[in-house]
């Protein structure tokens, strides 16, 4: 996917300006969350879990070369066909490759953000092959030609006015139709897409490197049927998801779907081992599983940055974020967005490209506070900083802003003289574009307006 | 291409020290009477339904009033003859009752556990699904319920808590988005008598 993480800050300037609705919709659904994700951790020794779950992650992570040679092995074993890809480029070939073999003409995807992450969509549309996003929320922006907004519902950003026009637009459904109405038209042109489709596309979010187990978690029943119905099916799994022993499923599934929703579990759980097995009415006669690095071996050696590499994907950090709720995930311009995309997105594209994502955080600290395998963020928000500041990577006008705001705080008198000559410019001087410092700050916003007297004359003044 | 990968994973490592693997997690027991207890509440709680049923015969007096209101079935593979509805066999994409002969039940979550051996879309495409488990098989804890099916392992082992829902639209819970939009959990006493 095409990163766009540069323009953060004028696209989340540009989404609080001329989309308000995008605010409250994902300021409610994410507060929501929230709401539920804290009850379901109280529910248990949550503590303890999040210890234990970042434990095991750090050994899988400490031993990723023998667990990813085991997981290989126990796949191979249950008949799965394993395959590597070092990169983006690489993943779609062996894709496209699974399809052409296949006869493929058309896929069902089961939402996968690691697909996003690889371009598979585009690449199989190319190829001609039509690909039918079947998670409702992932359906809807696919419609929409977006990216999703959140790592679990991708179509927060969307209130229920805005999906019923888009569905009055496409199907002829009333503007007033009720959402299960407008669920069981999608239902209707999903469900021929599974019986249709010669191969669904899933992602995993966890492999056991004992069983050769590839879990996967989720609550309409898609990517049961996208794993079931067609006669190919292909798994696209980053190289950290691994567990290292099937028992460690019970603790991980549960938290991962109370950090989520809230839920004690996913509504269905997939646990799969390969293909059909012989007498077994259905199910796919072909499996393949397709370990993807992109970025993430370097993330590893990365002596900071590798714990981000425990991430479950459950958005727990989006949803306790006061920044991400603001503006939902499109500004991030990356596939993860929010607290963790903020810290993922430099590692796994380099910092140049999303250089102002570290930034995007008030480092209030409650991404780690919910966060299941206790990522430390708001510490690898800083190191991403320090690096920014140290590669040189800032605006040459930020570095002398705060040069020059560091000269004048440490100079007492010059300070007085500065606040001065501010107070008596002209009202239209700092409203518009004469100091091209501000204009970024200006363009979008109402002007600055000097208070006539300064703090320090008000504080004399007794406020 | 999976050489280069893992040869790039251990230089990664090459300095890291090593974190050790913890102990499984293991949660307390629960007996089975406040297994089968708590598994009905959870259930009813996640938007499902469930039943106990005596032995068989009770299991099959309760079939027949259940079934009247359907026109036809579709059923799993594996379901004890005793158990099949007096209703005409459809397939999956056609019945408006899917029945299955679950693996077992787990009480913390409410699930059901189905699997492939039955045939899945029979678990999936009917708009209410019906899963006898026999009672014995309701474990208190997940991890109890892993540890049982870790030894025969089929192409899928399914959990499915509740009806298929989704709050995509607007943030409105719907059920019945993909999957079953009704899920009743029969719990059968000594299905063998």
């Amino acid at each position: 996917m095409q990163v766009k993480s540069k323009d953060y800050p004028k696209e989340s300037a540009r989404i609080l300006r001329e989309e308000p609705q995008v605010r409250e919709s994902v300021t409610g659904a994410t507060l929501n969350f929230d709401r539920n994700r804290r009850a379901a951790y109280a529910e248990v020794e949550a503590e303890r879990w999040r210890d234990w779950a970042e434990g095991v992650k750090n050994h899988v992570l400490t031993h990723l070369d023998t667990y990813l040679e085991q997981a290989e092995q126990s796949l191979s074993a249950a008949g799965v066909r394993v395959h590597w890809a070092e990169d983006a480029e690489q993943a779609q070939r062996i894709v496209a490759e699974i399809a052409r073999s296949g006869g493929v003409k058309k896929v069902v995807k089961a939402k996968t953000m690691v697909s996003e992450e690889l371009g598979i969509n585009p690449m199989l549309e190319a190829m001609g092959i039509e690909a039918l996003e079947t998670d409702l929320g992932e359906y809807i922006i696919q419609l929409l030609e977006q990216p999703p907004s959140h790592i679990v519902g991708p179509a927060i950003h969307l209130n229920l006015e805005q999906i019923r026009k888009l569905f009055h637009e496409r199907f002829g459904t009333p503007l007033d139709a009720t959402p299960d109405s407008l669920a069981s038209v999608a239902r209707k042109i999903l469900r021929e897409g599974f019986l249709k489709a010669d191969m669904g596309i899933s992602g995993g979010n966890f492999v056991v490197a004992e069983t050769g187990t590839l879990a996967l978690i989720e609550n309409e029943g898609n990517i049961r049927l996208s794993t079931s119905a067609p006669r190919i099916h292909v798994a696209l799994v980053g190289i950290e998801k691994l567990l290292p022993r099937f028992s460690d499923l019970a603790v991980f599934l549960s938290l991962t779907a109370r950090a989520a929703t809230g839920q004690r579990l996913g509504t269905f759980v997939s646990l799969l081992h390969g293909p059909r097995k012989p007498g077994e009415p259905d199910g796919p006669e072909e499996v393949h599983v397709v370990f993807v690095d992109n970025g993430r071996s370097s993330v590893l050696a990365d002596p900071e940055a590798w714990e981000t590499l425990r991430c479950v994907r459950c958005a727990a950090c989006l949803n306790a974020c006061p920044v991400y709720r603001q503006t939902g995930g499109h500004p991030y311009g990356y596939v993860y967005s929010g607290p963790i995309g903020a810290v993922l997105a430099p590692g796994l594209v380099g910092l140049e490209e999303t250089q102002p994502l570290p930034y995007a955080s008030s480092l209030c600290g409650a991404c780690y506070e919910v966060c299941p395998v206790k990522i430390p963020i708001p510490r690898l928000l800083l190191a991403w900083r320090n690096r920014a500041v140290e590669e040189g990577m800032l605006p040459w006008v930020e570095k002398a802003a705060i040069t020059g705001y560091a000269f004048t705080m440490t100079h007492p008198r010059l300070y007085k003289l500065a606040s001065k000559a501010l107070r008596l410019l002209p009202a239209t001087a700092l409203d518009n574009t004469v100091l091209p410092v501000l204009k970024a700050w200006t363009e979008g916003r109402a002007g600055l307006e000097p208070s006539p007297k300064s703090f320090r004359e008000l504080w004399e003044e007794g406020l | 291409m999976k050489e280069r990968i893992l040869s790039r994973v251990r230089r990664a490592l090459e300095h890291r020290p090593k974190a050790e693997l913890p102990e499984p997690l293991t949660p307390p027991k629960l007996s089975p009477e406040e297994a089968l207890r708590l598994f009905q509440e959870r259930l009813s709680g996640n938007g499902g339904e469930a039943v106990r049923l005596g032995g068989l015969e009770e299991a099959k007096t309760w079939l027949a009033e259940f079934a009247r209101a359907f026109s036809g079935a579709a059923v799993g593979k594996t379901l004890p003859d005793a158990l099949r509805p007096d209703l005409p066999e459809m397939s999956p994409e056609e019945a408006p009752l899917g029945l299955s002969w679950a693996l077992g039940a787990v009480a913390e979550t409410g699930s059901v556990i189905v699997g492939s051996e039955e045939g899945r879309r029979v678990q999936l495409l009917p708009p209410t699904h019906l899963a006898f488990i026999p009672q014995g098989k309701v474990f208190g804890t997940l991890a109890e319920a892993l540890a049982e099916l870790k030894d025969r392992l089929p192409s899928a082992i399914a959990l499915h808590s509740g009806p298929s829902k989704s709050a995509d639209i607007g943030q409105v819970m719907v059920r019945g988005v993909h999957g079953p939009g009704r899920l009743i959990a029969a719990i059968v006493a000594d299905p063998t008598d």
